[in-house]
């Protein structure tokens, strides 16, 4: 039943199981119970899924209200093939441990790297600090 | 009871909706779907908050206090006549009829029930739908307290995991249910009753919604077979006013759109029921339903009325009063795409398919023509501002600063910003322009001397704006027409412009250019937007006579020079640039194309030609082949220009310099 050809619409995805990804990185997963105009969200049994190279860890949080500006996409999920994946599930903790062992990494390699052009008499301006567009 | 909210007896209100649950009843005072509102009392209005009021017939504002001040942007706006888009549906009125209830009413409450309907689902009516029975005259007292409230979701939510509900306190129903009600009672299709429709754009889908599922009707009841309960129904239906007149606006569906909702509605309907079985199998309805409970107990949160409310609003956004205003491109692709299907359909064998479009509905503006409000009993009328009706606040005024002040560089900096601005309006004026053609198909025959005449104006007046109108002067100076060309939206501007103008005001921008193109070059040098002008130039030359011809090469060249001048540094900076060479280039061929075919072109002419051509034809032989700039492209009948003027020795000379063969490439 396509409600308007040629659009798109969120009203046929209602309390199918999705995935999203919102605008600070975050993954949810959870059944997507209601929408609005504005496809704010309201996300039921959600869980937030951390991934850290090939492992994943996933974190029950409840309902989720997302509000629709943060959302960058979402799908929905396709419960015969989520399964099938060749990641490997963790305990939270131990995803959180190599989440934070991850950011460690990235953080010293960003310190090098802005140390490196500083002697070389170039800066590279930090992308909070930097115009929209 | 610390929140008591007023419901105005307007639809819904707009800002009741949240606070139903635990509003206290208004009485609501003449006809509920009234279109006007004879002076309005602020406290009809949207004020949030009230002290909680006796149950008086009579309301007598002069009598109250003042009313607390309220930044509502209701008061003092138009008497809102349908319900803006966003607002949300009401609480369900007659949630999903099928849930079971597993937690049963409290004795007491049922006691009191008045049942006025049939019941077609006995006991399994939800407690919504019987709290929903009028039992009391729209028009007397607000409702005993025996009657209970309508659940919210949260409630049936609990309710389904049959947890103990909490039955509000004040017991009281929201005169907005009633609203809802006197929707159900009796109540044609919206479709057919416009006044409806009209005035409950928010609601439209609750009483469709609510009054099949009171009646369990088939899908497409006529409204005459409406069974009308007697008592306060007969009441409400005096109270409906007589259908208006419906006119679309940017707050009604098209009835495409409506068509489209509707059919969905009765798909959805009709998919409900047939899961459901038959009617009389009470048993496999409940099953069935049971066993969806199960497999996903939390389904159906959104109820399909406000998946309905949600698309509604969807193609309420396609609605708009331009189409070719607010959604330019989307008009464009979509008329490619169907001369594109048109062109097939022609071209194939088979039927015409049939595809779904999504109209994009012309609506006429509706215009909101402020009236203040007024307080009954006083004098005067009370400003307030709002979005419908801007006050202004602040008197700012401009103070222009004298000449002395200002530094060199503001100026400069505000001339530059003239600029800017004239070209936007140029720009404005170009568009419209553009459209014309649009316009005047879509016209009547009337109307289109009155469409030639504006685009001519508005043509005139882009030709002043570009080389800057100056009242007495007679357009001594290129100054103006300079500031724009040495921005790069003006060099676009003038390209597009270009195709709309007289021959001789062409001829006249042409010359312009030509006239100071190395000022303009060295401007250019970041941008590189020059050569953009080169194809509309061209078209331009195609139009002109040998003499401007020849007066654009003087232009170009800077010849004849005074032997005083060593070097031709005009020249010099045109060949040195690819659109001053290419320009060249198109110049004279122009001007040999002239030459060669028309063979009446006077003497006089014909003499400075040739001069102008062997002047020319020595500084190119001067000029080193380094400096020269790698043109846009190189017309063919360039050798045989340069023949009549030059020997055969200086002929492969500038063959090879200018690589006018092209074989050797």
């Amino acid at each position: 039943m396509n409600y308007m050809p040629g659009t798109a619409s969120l009203i046929q995805d209602i309390d199918k199981k999705h995935l999203v990804l919102l605008r600070d990185g975050r993954t949810l997963i959870g059944y997507l119970r209601s929408i609005d105009q504005f496809a704010n969200l309201v996300l039921h049994q959600t869980v937030e899924r951390i991934h850290v190279g090939k492992k994943y860890g996933d974190i029950p949080r409840g309902i989720f209200l997302v509000r629709g500006e943060n959302v960058v996409l979402l799908g929905e999920i396709d419960l015969e093939k989520e399964s099938d994946t060749p990641l490997q599930q963790v305990s939270i903790e131990e995803i959180l441990e190599e989440q934070r062992v991850e950011q460690q990494a990235k953080q010293e390699s960003e310190k090098l790297k802005v140390k490196a052009l500083k002697q070389r008499g170039l800066s590279v301006p930090r992308a909070d600090t930097l115009d929209e567009y | 009871q610390a929140v008591h909210t007023r419901d105005p007896p307007q639809p819904g209100g707009l800002n009741s909706s949240i606070w139903d649950s635990s509003a206290m009843l208004r009485r609501i005072r003449g006809p509920l779907l009234a279109q006007e509102m004879p002076s309005v009392s602020v406290l009809d209005y949207a004020l949030p908050q009230r002290p909680p009021q006796s149950r008086d017939e009579e309301r007598d504002p002069s009598e109250r206090a003042l009313p607390r001040r309220s930044s509502s942007p209701i008061i003092g706006s138009p008497p809102v006549r349908a319900v803006p888009i966003g607002t949300p549906p009401k609480q369900a009125a007659i949630p999903n009829f099928n849930q079971q209830i597993l937690c049963p009413k409290p004795v007491h409450i049922r006691a009191t029930m008045q049942q006025r309907y049939p019941a077609p689902y006995g006991e399994r009516m939800s407690p919504n739908q019987l709290c929903n029975v009028p039992n009391s005259s729209l028009l007397g007292h607000p409702f005993p307290h025996s009657v209970s409230p309508v659940l919210t979701h949260l409630q049936r939510a609990q309710l389904l995991g049959g947890a103990q509900v909490k039955l509000l306190p004040a017991g009281r129903m929201s005169p907005s249910q009633f609203a809802r009600v006197s929707g159900l009672v009796g109540s044609p299709l919206p479709s057919v009753n416009p006044k409806l429709l009209q005035g409950r754009v928010g609601q439209m889908m609750s009483p469709a919604g609510g009054f099949r599922a009171f009646f369990g009707a088939p899908p497409a009841p006529p409204p005459s077979q409406l069974p009308h309960p007697p008592g306060p129904g007969s009441h409400l239906q005096n109270l409906r006013p007589q259908p208006q007149m419906f006119r679309p606006d940017t707050t009604h569906l098209h009835p495409q759109h409506r068509r489209l909702l509707h059919q969905r509605q009765q798909q959805s309907r009709n998919q409900h029921r047939s899961l459901n079985g038959s009617g009389g199998d009470r048993g496999g309805h409940r099953s069935s339903h049971q066993e969806q409970i199960r497999k996903d107990p939390y389904a159906n949160l959104m109820l399909q009325r406000e998946k309905d409310w949600v698309s509604k609003i969807q193609m309420m956004q396609l609605q708009s009063t331009d189409p070719y205003l607010d959604d330019y491109y989307y008009q464009n692709y979509f008329q490619k795409l169907e001369k594109l299907a048109a062109a097939e359909d022609v071209h194939g064998d088979g039927p015409k398919k049939e595809r779904t479009k999504l109209i994009t509905p012309q609506v006429a503006k509706l215009e909101h023509t402020y009236k203040p409000v007024q307080f009954e009993g006083s004098l005067g009328k009370l400003t307030v501002s709002s979005v419908n009706n801007p006050r202004k606040m602040i008197d700012a005024v401009v103070t222009s600063r004298s000449e002395d002040d200002e530094t060199k560089e503001k100026q400069v900096r505000d001339k530059r910003r003239q600029t800017l601005v004239t070209i936007e309006k140029t720009y404005s004026l170009l568009l419209d322009v553009e459209d014309y053609e649009r316009r005047y198909l879509l016209s009547l025959e009337g109307e289109r001397p009155a469409l030639m005449g504006e685009r001519k104006q508005k043509i005139c007046d882009i030709y002043d704006n570009l080389r800057g109108k100056a009242p007495g002067q007679d357009r001594l100076s290129d100054d103006h027409f300079m500031q724009i060309m040495c921005i790069r939206k003006g060099k676009r501007l003038v390209a597009r412009i270009l195709p709309f103008l007289a021959p001789e005001q062409a001829a006249d921008v042409l010359m312009a250019t030509a006239r100071n193109l190395p000022f303009l070059i060295k401007k250019d040098a970041q941008d590189e937007v020059l050569p953009c002008l080169l194809r509309p130039f061209s078209h331009v030359l195609y139009h002109l006579p040998l003499g401007t011809v020849t007066s654009l090469v003087q232009q170009l060249t800077n010849l004849p020079q005074s032997a005083a001048a060593p070097t031709n540094l005009h020249l010099t900076a045109v060949l040195q640039n690819k659109f001053g060479l290419s320009l060249l280039y198109l110049v004279l061929s122009r001007g040999e194309e002239l030459q060669s075919s028309d063979t009446n072109t006077e003497l006089m002419q014909d003499n400075q030609w040739t001069e102008l051509m062997l002047m020319a034809t020595r500084e190119l032989l001067r000029i080193p082949q380094g400096a020269l700039a790698k043109p846009v492209s190189i017309p063919s009948n360039l050798i045989s220009l340069f023949s009549r003027y030059v020997d055969q020795q200086k002929l492969n000379l500038l063959e090879t310099k200018l690589h006018l063969v092209q074989g050797i490439r």
